[in-house]
């Protein structure tokens, strides 16, 4: 039976793309004229200006000065509308990358010297950013942004731990392939 | 009595797509989808003429006539290819890579099975050949109709109908065709019911988008500056680390 899977797989993932394309084309029918290159520029530039307001929502400043200068109630108060306003930030930021990719996809799709490396590397980074983007709104509206930034801090500080230890633990087990190792981790961060 | 009834529907749905061909001349457009289709009626006809005239006949031209049409359908697909990618160079690049990487990976998997067996034979039974064809099949449609989804290609609804009724075709065949081929099932008529249904389905879908002639859109590109891959693939690359930072930046805080 166990010699079945490939084939299921296989045909499910061929409906599965086949549905992907039918819905796709059912959603946008009235959006099927490419999306102009002008939307991409624009949503570069709305980008770049919504930062700030990023920064805002989720800056421990507004959190600190309520919850040292007013009510419990007005703590709920004030996180309930965080969480509202924090989630529609993030609803936006992904609507305007989708439209910036939908652009990218639009003109690219003609292009004479389009590379795969290149449009694999976008795709893989459009994914990563959905997945994020996802994650935190789930996060968001599960535990408020001020718990949220709290608990993603956390997890981010027991990550530095972990590679710290790896780290220490290499040094001892071969301390030549250590020096690799740690260039190469130090890179990754420099350049992230 | 089912499945004369899902033969007799078929051949008449399919004689109807065939009459509506010739009165649009879709046929000029699509002639690789219209002998498929032909093809396909002509050996239903073939078969039942086995069938009531010589039934020992029947079995083997069933399976021989099943690979033919199996053959033929590559190109259904290489229609399918040919006309959804041919405005679009990027898209179309990238589909040639992955399709000759797929001709090389069956290839490969051909000669590596031949010399690990010497006395190895296409395959064990015959549902398993027709399987393995149709795998291939599933494996190419997957990889056009991806990219036609990812790069919201503009296809006609001719076209569109084309491509999703053999894929759907293709995708119960690969499936029915693996329980098929299993011993417990061989012997049971009831899986093939599946890739009957299927191809009725899909003769519909046919029969609904292919009523009239409608032509592929052909986008407009506003200037030649935004042809150019590197800007563009520049500025899309900066947009999604700008905004992959803000999350970063949203998990630091």
């Amino acid at each position: 039976m166990s010699q079945l899977l490939p084939y299921l797989f296989l045909g499910l993932l061929l409906s599965a793309v086949l549905a992907w394309w039918v819905w796709d084309a059912i959603v946008h029918r009235r959006a099927a004229e490419v999306l102009a290159p002008r939307q991409h520029r624009s949503s570069v530039r709305s980008i770049g200006l919504q930062r700030d307001l990023g920064e805002r929502i989720f800056g421990p400043e507004d959190w600190d000065f309520v919850s040292s200068e007013t009510t419990w109630e007005i703590h709920r108060m004030f996180q309930h509308e965080r969480t509202v306003l924090a989630i529609a930030w993030l609803r936006r930021t992904r609507l305007q990358v989708s439209q910036v990719m939908r652009a990218h996809l639009a003109v690219a799709q003609h292009s004479e010297d389009l590379k795969l490396a290149t449009e694999m590397r976008l795709a893989m980074s459009y994914l990563l950013f959905l997945v994020l983007c996802n994650s935190l709104i789930g996060w968001v509206w599960l535990y408020g942004p001020v718990r949220t930034r709290k608990i993603i801090g956390q997890t981010l500080q027991w990550a530095a731990q972990l590679r710290g230890a790896f780290e220490q633990l290499m040094a001892r087990v071969d301390p030549a392939s250590c020096r690799v190792v740690g260039a190469n981790l130090n890179h990754e961060t420099v350049r992230s | 009595m089912f499945n004369q009834i899902l033969w007799w529907i078929g051949n008449a749905i399919e004689a109807l797509i065939l009459a509506r061909s010739i009165k649009g001349k879709l046929y000029e457009k699509y002639p690789a989808f219209y002998f498929y289709l032909s093809t396909v009626l002509l050996i239903e006809l073939l078969r039942f003429a086995a069938y009531t005239f010589q039934p020992s006949l029947h079995r083997l031209l069933y399976w021989y006539t099943e690979y033919l049409v199996a053959i033929i359908g590559y190109g259904v697909i290489l229609e399918i290819y040919k006309h959804a990618l041919k405005s679009s160079h990027g898209a179309g690049r990238i589909a040639r890579i992955f399709l000759l990487g797929l001709l090389a990976t069956v290839m490969l998997k051909v000669t590596a099975n031949a010399l690990a067996n010497p006395v190895w034979s296409p395959a064990t039974t015959l549902a398993e050949l027709e399987r393995d064809l149709r795998v291939v099949q599933a494996l190419l449609l997957l990889v056009i109709v991806a990219l036609l989804a990812y790069y919201r290609v503009p296809v006609g609804r001719n076209l569109k109908g084309i491509a999703f009724g053999y894929g759907l075709y293709v995708c119960a065949s690969v499936m029915s065709l693996a329980f098929g081929s299993l011993p417990a099932f061989a012997l049971r008529p009831e899986w093939r019911y599946v890739q009957r249904i299927a191809y009725l389905a899909a003769l519909f879908i046919w029969g609904s988008a292919l009523w009239s002639y409608q032509p592929i859109p052909h986008p407009e590109i506003e200037s030649e500056i935004e042809r150019n891959y590197k800007i563009l693939a520049g500025h899309t690359r900066r947009v999604l680390s700008r905004a992959l930072s803000f999350l970063k930046m949203g998990g630091e805080l």
